[in-house]
């Protein structure tokens, strides 16, 4: 009896210690959500986390079509659609390229092939500090500096290194015996990448669009660096809007625009939790 | 025609050679097996006639075509992998008709194939299912549906029984056997069982270190091996290997604290190489409790043995001795009745007996 | 054996992937380590505004390292890098191990500790200036509660305002810490800490003594990994501190952008780019060439 009461109380302690840290994460969401509908009268003198006595949209609203970011004031929309006009083309176009890197560095290795994996796999890692400067330099020459194409280059570009990643490590585990099956069977190169290898390819493709969509939505450096005062993705935008201090402090707006630009990639992470961690743990190199 | 002509193959990674210029003349319609433990070149053969890997010189033909440097899909071979990598996400019927489909061959056409291979298979009722949804030897079918369904020259099979229980693995060995029969089609078969090699085989060639030891039919391997690997490798338990004097064309043996003579059918042949000592080989059934044998009286020998440990395994009863101080395997009747201890009769028969060199390990006879 | 090999007739089936590998390959050598090699460069010309070509030697470095704001973002990353990997890791851990006492609700749990890894470090780094703000967050909160004189103002301190970088980014990154031993935890046999208690082990000491020392791997993954982040973080100070109060907050990510961008001193910049590569690279090579020998050894 005296054993199973002790067994109880580290159990209630392994609860509680897990709940406390639940509310530690949970904190910051739940203060950005319930700032977000006070009015900034309420702030001022409520506490942080009281409950909105008197829930108003006022901030939202704000915060998506007329609050300022920098010199202009048309809120965030513009630049939501900037940054979904960067990441729907350039998740694409570098999943697609990772898909057929990983298919020929898996079972279509030749001479030089796995060195060339190597440099990718190592690409991964290098800080992008050094590879800001001559990148503008280049985008300028192409014409692309400031521009919504040029983020998209960008970010295909150092976006490969992992999409090609994760899928060869996922084709690396299809059999190779099937590569030679189809090739008995008659079935070209992209013969057998489109029946054999496409068809098995659901879940790669799931956590690598998920890994490239977050990744792109998340990102501020480049943004920052390679985007013009139009084509700013809507981290570069939240930042300006709350660094703007014209007139007082609208906490309730910056929350707001905070909660719409961490939106999308939390509703990823909501709906398909499971591949976003899986993307984590295969993308772990890049952190 | 479906024969196929292996000339002079060599196989190199850098500096490791894997097939030391192979040469098998495959007539049509032969089957035949390569065999050899792993690692002996078995599969990097068997992937160079499939055109899966270059051959590093040497040359290929099929029906007296040069097909060396011919892609896969155009040499007309079709292979079954131990794995049987079926197709995960096509169905049984597609699985099957895949390569006819990459060959273009009319939707109608493909359809009276698929169903001609199922019944002659016995998977019709399981053309709809996914592999996943199937048992091993379903598997087993169906990837032996897909190599027939393009009725090529040739048929590959690379080890297709090794992932199968025993009690499947002897069905389907009755199976491949039978469908050969039938189709006459030419097969080179993989193994490394040796019981497979024994009774599917017209002709084995037996694999080692990337060198053909030995090419002949299954008799031959069995009772002319060419040498102690073959010998050693063919037949469970295998050969008995003893290291023995020859005095007079007789191998002098102790068994159970005396010495016997055994008369050897080769006497000559060592002595013609002046030979004093030589590693004597014989078959387990050749050492058996006391029978009437009527014929060949010659051939011979009575003594005793100490048995230390006995095996019944139903048909019959390994026993196992030493000679010399080596062990050796006898195989006795059940109805003897023998069991582990001194002094046990026994009989010899030294007809079959060979002898093989002690440095090199080849047949002397 | 005297025959020659015989080449394959060179088709276009047969050089397909090398095709499709070809323009990966020239982009990775050109934007990847060309352009390493390009910063390299520029880091020992006197470019500012624009790169020019005359080199000057290690001037630019020399003066990095007398510019006290480098100073400043250097001892900031020992600082913030050395606070952030051992938090997040013993978090992570005490997070994990409890995680693995076949918790109901895991799931659940694990969800909430691990959605920061989804938001931005900007979004991060805006909800924890507001929750920080010494006029109106934190600090107001606890003095409602009744204590009139708490004060927490770390933000705004030079001293203090490197820490709530800390706690925001173990905020964020912990989570994922604990996803990796979590995921490590359920590698282990469970039999081990069975045998373990049985040879009379409590609880604790099966776990200090058998399975931490299996995870080994993953700490050092995880060590790799923080570094890695705290390195190149960037986006989590200009969010929440700006790198102020002045510089105070600075690291090195901040200042080359700031130097390289906005004060035209490009020469700088690439040297400080080139610092933190090195730094990258001392964490990185040693890490790929145990993993690669390591997985040699069956580790």
């Amino acid at each position: 009896m005296v054993a199973n009461r002790s067994f109880n109380i580290g159990r209630l302690f392994i609860y509680a210690c897990l709940a406390a840290f639940a509310l530690f994460y949970l904190a910051p969401l739940y203060v950005m959500l319930t700032t977000s509908f006070k009015d900034i009268e309420e702030i001022r003198s409520g506490n942080l986390l009281a409950l909105p006595q008197d829930p108003t949209l006022y901030a939202w609203i704000k915060a998506w079509s007329s609050a300022c970011t920098g010199s202009e004031c048309q809120g965030l929309a513009p630049f939501f659609m900037n940054s979904v006009k960067i990441v729907v083309p350039a998740v694409i176009i570098s999943t697609v390229i990772g898909a057929l890197n990983g298919y020929v560095l898996s079972k279509w290795r030749f001479r030089g092939s796995d060195l060339m994996f190597g440099m990718l796999l190592f690409g991964c890692f290098i800080p992008f500090q050094v590879i800001l400067l001559p990148m503008a330099r280049l985008l300028a020459e192409l014409g692309l500096a400031n521009t919504v194409t040029g983020l998209v280059l960008v970010h295909v570009i150092y976006g490969v290194a992992f999409t090609t990643l994760f899928f060869r490590n996922f084709y690396v585990s299809v059999p190779t015996e099937l590569v030679k099956a189809a090739q008995l069977d008659g079935a070209s190169f992209f013969q057998i990448f489109r029946h054999i290898f496409l068809p098995v390819s659901l879940p790669i493709f799931t956590v690598t669009i998920i890994w490239q969509f977050t990744q792109i939505w998340n990102d501020f450096l480049f943004g920052v660096v390679y985007s013009g005062p139009g084509t700013q993705p809507i981290t570069v935008a939240l930042n300006n809007l709350v660094n703007t201090s014209m007139g007082g402090k609208e906490y309730n707006v910056d929350m707001a625009a905070a909660v719409i630009a961490a939106l999308p990639t939390l509703l990823v992470y909501i709906f398909a939790g499971k591949y976003f961690v899986r993307g984590l743990t295969a993308g772990a190199v890049k952190g | 025609m479906g024969s196929l002509l292996i000339d002079n193959v060599t196989k190199s990674f850098g500096e490791t050679n894997i097939l030391k210029g192979i040469n098998i003349d495959i007539q049509d319609g032969e089957f035949l097996i390569l065999v050899g433990p792993s690692g002996c070149g078995k599969s990097t053969l068997m992937n160079i006639i499939a055109g899966l890997e270059d051959a590093t010189s040497g040359t290929l033909e099929l029906a007296g075509k040069d097909v060396t440097l011919a892609s896969p899909k155009d040499r007309d071979i079709a292979m079954v992998f131990q794995s049987y990598a079926l197709y995960p996400t096509m169905n049984v019927a597609r699985n099957i008709s895949f390569g006819l489909e990459m060959r273009k061959v009319p939707k109608e056409e493909r359809d009276r194939i698929v169903d001609e291979v199922a019944k002659l298979l016995q998977i019709d009722h399981l053309l709809d299912r996914k592999p996943s949804q199937l048992s091993g030897g379903q598997r087993q079918r169906v990837a032996m549906g897909r190599a027939l369904a393009r009725s090529p020259r040739v048929f590959l099979f690379d080890e297709p029984l090794s992932n199968l229980d025993a009690k499947l693995r002897v069905e389907m060995r009755t199976e491949i056997k039978k469908l050969h029969k039938r189709l006459g089609t030419t097969i080179v078969y993989v193994t490394h069982d040796q019981i497979e090699a024994m009774t599917l085989a017209d002709r084995i060639a037996v694999m080692k270190d990337g060198i053909v030891q030995q090419l002949g039919t299954p008799d031959e391997i069995y009772n002319n091996p060419a040498n102690m690997f073959v010998a050693g490798f063919m037949g469970s338990p295998p050969m008995n290997f003893i290291e023995v004097e020859v005095e007079d064309g007789q191998a002098i043996v102790e068994s159970a604290g005396e010495t016997h003579p055994l008369k050897l059918p080769c006497a000559e042949a060592i002595a013609a190489k002046g030979l004093n000592r030589v590693v004597l080989g014989i078959r387990p059934e050749m050492i058996t409790e006391p029978k009437p044998a009527p014929e060949d009286q010659d051939w011979l020998h009575s003594m005793s043995l100490d048995f230390d440990v006995v095996e019944p395994m139903g048909a019959d009863t390994m026993a196992i001795g030493q000679w010399n101080g080596v062990d050796i395997h006898s195989r006795l009747s059940p109805k003897a009745g023998m069991t582990a201890g001194k002094g046990t009769e026994i009989q010899v028969n030294t007809a079959k007996a060979v002898a093989f060199d002690i440095q090199t390990g080849e047949r002397i006879c | 054996m005297s025959v020659s090999k015989a080449k394959k007739p060179m088709t276009l089936e047969s050089i397909l992937p090398k095709i499709v590998l070809a323009p990966t390959t020239a982009v990775m050598l050109v934007c990847m380590y060309g352009f390493m090699i390009w910063t390299g460069a520029l880091s020992f010309t006197k470019s500012r505004m624009l790169p020019q070509w005359d080199f000057v030697g290690f001037d630019q470095y020399a003066k990095l390292f007398s510019n006290p704001r480098w100073d400043v973002a250097l001892n900031n990353l020992v600082v913030f890098g050395v606070l952030f990997i051992a938090v997040s890791l013993l978090l992570g851990l005490f997070l994990a191990i409890l995680l693995d006492q076949k918790i109901r609700l895991e799931g659940t749990l694990r969800t909430i500790y691990l959605y920061p890894m989804a938001v931005s470090f900007v979004v991060t780094g805006t909800a924890w200036k507001w929750i920080l703000n010494p006029g109106l967050g934190l600090e107001k909160l606890v003095r409602d509660l009744g204590f009139e004189n708490f004060e927490f103002r770390w933000l705004v301190e030079q001293d203090m305002a490197i820490y709530t970088i800390v706690i925001a980014a173990v905020w964020q990154s912990s989570g994922f810490v604990m996803a990796m031993f979590l995921a490590g935890l359920r590698g282990v046999d469970d039999s081990l800490i069975k045998a373990a208690e049985i040879d009379g082990a409590s609880k604790m000491k099966a776990y200090w003594y058998v399975i931490l020392p299996i995870l080994r791997p993953v700490f050092f993954s995880a060590i790799v990994i923080l570094s890695h982040i705290a390195i190149k973080s960037f986006d989590l100070v200009q969010a929440l501190t700006g790198g102020g109060p002045g510089y105070a907050s600075d690291l090195p990510a901040n200042f080359m952008y700031t130097y390289a961008f906005n004060r035209a001193q490009m020469g700088v910049g690439a040297s400080s780019a080139m610092i933190m590569l090195m730094g990258v690279l001392a964490i990185i090579v040693p890490y790929l060439y145990s993993e690669l020998r390591g997985g040699k050894n069956g580790r």
